[in-house]
């Protein structure tokens, strides 16, 4: 007998003799700032929900960190010459939780029942898909049929997450199964949903038979903690229970973390624009020079190395949109002298100028924000008041002109990885009224050139199209542009994988997470 | 015969309590700024999302139509679905309701516990240091708030120390379902899960140890001046005379009748925790429903909001009845004021 032999045989009977080895799980603990409203994919709107649904479910195609369209359930798609019929081919491997295969029928059911609905995602499709425009070819190819051209639909498709429709129906009740999916999951993702205490935590546990399997050191345990408290998220991080924070903790916790050895700081640039939203149709900043004064007048060095970590916003659209963003438009500089100088030509010339700074209260870095504006306007003449207001507040004060306050600052971020995502909801007069569009732009010009980037097929064409209203933005100034926001993780340092991802929470599909420790 | 009819007097006076706590929390859930249904649709919804689901909330009717409907809710004993969970009002409550109701319930056997000892300790040695030493805890532990020694306790025994876990009601890793009470001591002894029960109890020490040193402080200067003041009585000098032993003379015949205090503010901290426990529960992410509450408040998640003040409500007002029946049988002078 050879060595070789002689050590396979041993091994054999060690096996033979033990059972098979049992492998450590590999468990990733983080806490979230709030709680999972809902796992219901029809009705999933924020942030957390879309969390743990893109761990839950996988719909036909997914997004990567540079908002590029990846296959998921489908595995492949072909989108009509007029761009108003897209079909996809779901793959033949493609499976449920429970082993059942993932149907074209199933698309239609999870579809049907989204627009039955009508919440959630279902405003993204809201005048494209109507009852009837999901269709089967065959069992395993699908056809959406778009009431209109609308040239964003592809990247809207991954806010649909696939429900398996034999497992739905039968607890469809009174409610289209509503209270069932509140609190089961039918769905094909990755992870099963093990715990849900809505309080205070959520687990979800791997699907080992997951059709598109696992990359190398998975992640077998997902468990999220809610709790914004930083004593709290430190403790659980020196006791060795936290894996990796949520993004909202503070310089010091990080610091904190990062100081016991355990943790590496992760920062990232995303997507989302962090802006002065400036009402052009109320005093002071319906004039033109007022809103350029207030550009001037911004101490953008200050904000994004000092008060708020974040990057270089230097048009509406964050430079995450790399193929469409205006790299001509220069970055917005800090320059009182040129405040003056436009002041002077503004219509409020010559007297005090009364303005109201509004930010949403309880946020400590808006206040220092709207502190520091405060002490430079004022050194221009301006007479401010300082308006801090509860969020819910700040969505009703939005709904009209006239309660809408001068200067607001607002967070936006893109809800699919597309331009339009950023310029419809904040600038189009049919997206008027909301939290998003607080600077009522109302302008036909801009309505055309959304409306015609919406409704051409051509990339190229879309791209001029989105720089030029990028440039034209700029010119009318409705918008101070503060800074892309920085995501930042304290992780531990076995864990990889996170990579920003400009869709929702879609950066935490922890499929694309390995732990690298043995 | 006349306690009876005292009690069903008080029985009525709180149904009136309740009816109007339910008017004027309907009332104040409705002027608080924000559209519930916008917030629950998330901020991308559309005006005809909106419009839609405001109508299934019966926020387009009128306000005394829609209090009609709650009540006729209520009276079924149906508290409508939460926007924040998607779920009924009732489930939720009764999940988190066990949570807080276990916390608040170690709070003030902690409380009675260590207070009344405390009083009874610093009455005995009137002026001596242990008097002393027993008022600096109680004055500082009654002015600490709650959030300050939460957190204090936290860092102390979560970060430094790492003694006992800081967040939730179990481990992780540990699968356990109170399925008969809703409480992990109860329902872990029942079902012979040791290991869940210290476990439970591990996760119970701190947030309760930070919720209780209030109430523990006010319980100990209580007891002492309530001491203090019984034991000048005649009687128990008296007793002291006719040489009933020192043991005797203070748990029994000084002790008892001083009990009367502690025990109102017991019952009145007892009930108002289940509402109140909710920076102690947010620090310690503990599933609780003043927690719950807070969130629902937030989210301006009407049903739920009505739901929680009612059940606080209900549970203040039976608490307080029931102290009213024990401070009878304590201190039987109550009872004879009863019968006048």
């Amino acid at each position: 007998m050879t060595y070789h032999k002689l050590l396979a045989s041993t091994a054999a009977v060690a096996f033979l003799a033990f059972g098979a080895p049992s492998f450590a799980q590999t468990v990733v603990t983080m806490n979230t700032v709030q709680i999972f409203g809902t796992i219901d994919p029809a009705k999933i709107s924020d942030y957390t929900d879309y969390m743990a649904a893109v761990n839950l479910y996988d719909g036909l195609i997914s997004v990567d960190s540079s908002g590029n369209l990846i296959p998921e359930l489908a595995e492949s798609w072909v989108v009509s010459p007029d761009a108003k019929e897209v079909t996809f081919k779901i793959r033949e491997d493609a499976k449920f939780t429970d082993g059942s295969p993932v149907e074209a029928s199933d698309v239609i059911y999870s579809i049907e029942r989204l627009l039955r609905i009508n919440q959630g995602p279902a405003n993204l499709f809201a005048d494209v898909l109507t009852p009837g425009s999901v269709t089967a070819v065959d069992a395993k190819t699908v056809k959406f049929t778009l009431a209109k051209t609308f040239a964003p639909f592809l990247t809207t498709v991954p806010a649909i997450f696939i429900l398996n429709a034999d497992a739905v129906k039968p607890n469809e009740g009174a409610d289209d199964a509503q209270t069932w999916l509140a609190t089961n999951v039918a769905g094909a993702g990755a992870y099963s949903l093990k715990s849900w205490d809505r309080g205070a935590e959520m687990t979800i546990t791997r699907n080992p038979d997951y059709y598109k399997g696992f990359l190398e050191g998975p992640i077998d345990t997902v468990h999220w903690i809610i709790t914004s408290d930083e004593a709290t998220v430190k403790s659980l991080a020196a006791s060795g229970e936290l894996t990796m924070t949520s993004q909202f903790q503070s310089p010091e916790t990080y610091k904190a973390l990062v100081d016991m050895g355990r943790f590496k700081m992760v920062s990232q640039d995303t997507g989302t624009a962090f802006y002065l939203k400036l009402n052009t149709k109320v005093a002071p900043t319906d004039d033109i020079h007022i809103r350029r004064a207030l550009a001037l007048a911004t101490d953008y060095d200050t904000i994004r190395q000092v008060i708020f970590p974040g990057g270089v916003l230097s048009t509406p659209l964050p430079k995450a949109f790399a193929a469409y963003h205006n790299g001509d438009i220069p970055e917005p500089k800090f320059d009182m002298e040129g405040a003056k100088a436009e002041i002077a030509q503004s219509k409020y010339a010559g007297a005090p100028i009364p303005i109201t700074l509004g930010y949403v209260a309880g946020t400590g870095f808006e206040e220092e924000i709207s502190l520091l504006m405060q002490s430079n306007l004022e050194q221009l003449g301006f007479v401010v008041t300082q308006a801090a207001d509860p969020w819910n507040r700040i969505t009703e004060i939005a709904g009209k002109v006239e309660t809408t306050p001068a200067v607001n600052q607002i967070f936006f971020g893109p809800t699919y990885p597309s331009p339009d995502s950023m310029f419809f909801t904040q600038y189009h007069s049919k997206a008027a009224g909301t939290w998003a569009s607080m600077e009522w732009v109302n302008d036909p010009d801009v309505d055309a050139m959304i409306d015609a980037a919406r409704a051409t097929g051509d990339t190229a064409e879309q791209a001029k199209i989105y720089k030029e209203l990028q440039a034209k933005l700029d010119d009318m100034k409705p918008d101070v542009y503060l800074l892309t926001q920085t995501v930042q993780h304290a992780m531990d340092n076995c864990l990889t994988g996170f990579n920003a991802v400009p869709m929702q929470s879609f950066d935490y599909d922890f499929t694309r997470y390995q732990w690298t420790c043995k | 015969m006349e306690f009876l009819s005292f009690l069903i007097k008080r029985v009525l006076w709180s149904v009136l309590v309740l009816v109007g706590l339910s008017m004027v929390i309907f009332v104040i859930a409705r002027v608080v700024p924000g559209d519930p249904a916008r917030m629950a649709l998330g901020p991308r919804a559309t005006p005809e999302q909106v419009a839609t689901m405001q109508a299934e909330l019966g926020l387009d009717q009128p306000i005394l139509q829609q209090y009609a409907l709650f009540i006729e809710g209520l009276t079924r004993g149906d508290l409508g679905k939460s926007l924040l969970t998607e779920r009924p009002v009732n489930d939720d409550i009764r999940e988190t309701f066990a949570a807080t109701f276990e916390l608040v319930l170690c709070t003030m056997i902690l409380a009675m516990g260590f207070g009344v000892p405390l009083g009874m300790i610093a009455a005995y040695w009137k002026d001596k240091w242990p008097d002393t030493a027993v008022r600096f805890f109680a004055i500082f532990a009654a002015v600490t708030p709650s959030f300050f020694l939460a957190l204090l306790l936290q860092i102390l025994a979560g970060y430094v120390l790492h003694l006992l876990p800081t967040t939730g009601r179990l481990p992780n890793s540990m699968e356990f379902e109170a399925s008969w009470t809703g409480l992990l001591l109860i329902d872990s002894l029942i079902s012979g899960r040791l290991d869940v029960f210290g476990e439970a109890l591990r996760h119970l020490l701190l947030p309760a140890l930070a919720l209780a040193a209030a109430t523990m402080g006010q319980m100990a200067r209580l007891t002492r001046a309530s001491m203090i003041d019984v034991s000048r009585q005649d009687y128990i000098e008296a007793a002291r005379a006719f040489g009933i032993p020192e043991w005797l003379r203070v748990t029994k015949y000084m002790l008892r009748p001083s009990f009367v205090p502690p025990l109102t503010i017991m019952g009145l901290e007892f009930a108002s925790l289940i509402g109140g426990a909710f920076v102690v529960e947010m620090v310690f992410a503990w599933p609780g429903m003043a927690a719950y509450g807070i969130r629902t408040i937030l989210q301006k998640d009407l049903n739920a909001v009505m739901g929680v003040v009612m059940v606080s409500g209900v549970f203040f007002v039976l608490v307080n009845l029931a102290i009213d029946v024990l401070v009878g049988f304590v201190d039987p002078r109550v009872r004879i004021r009863g019968r006048r």
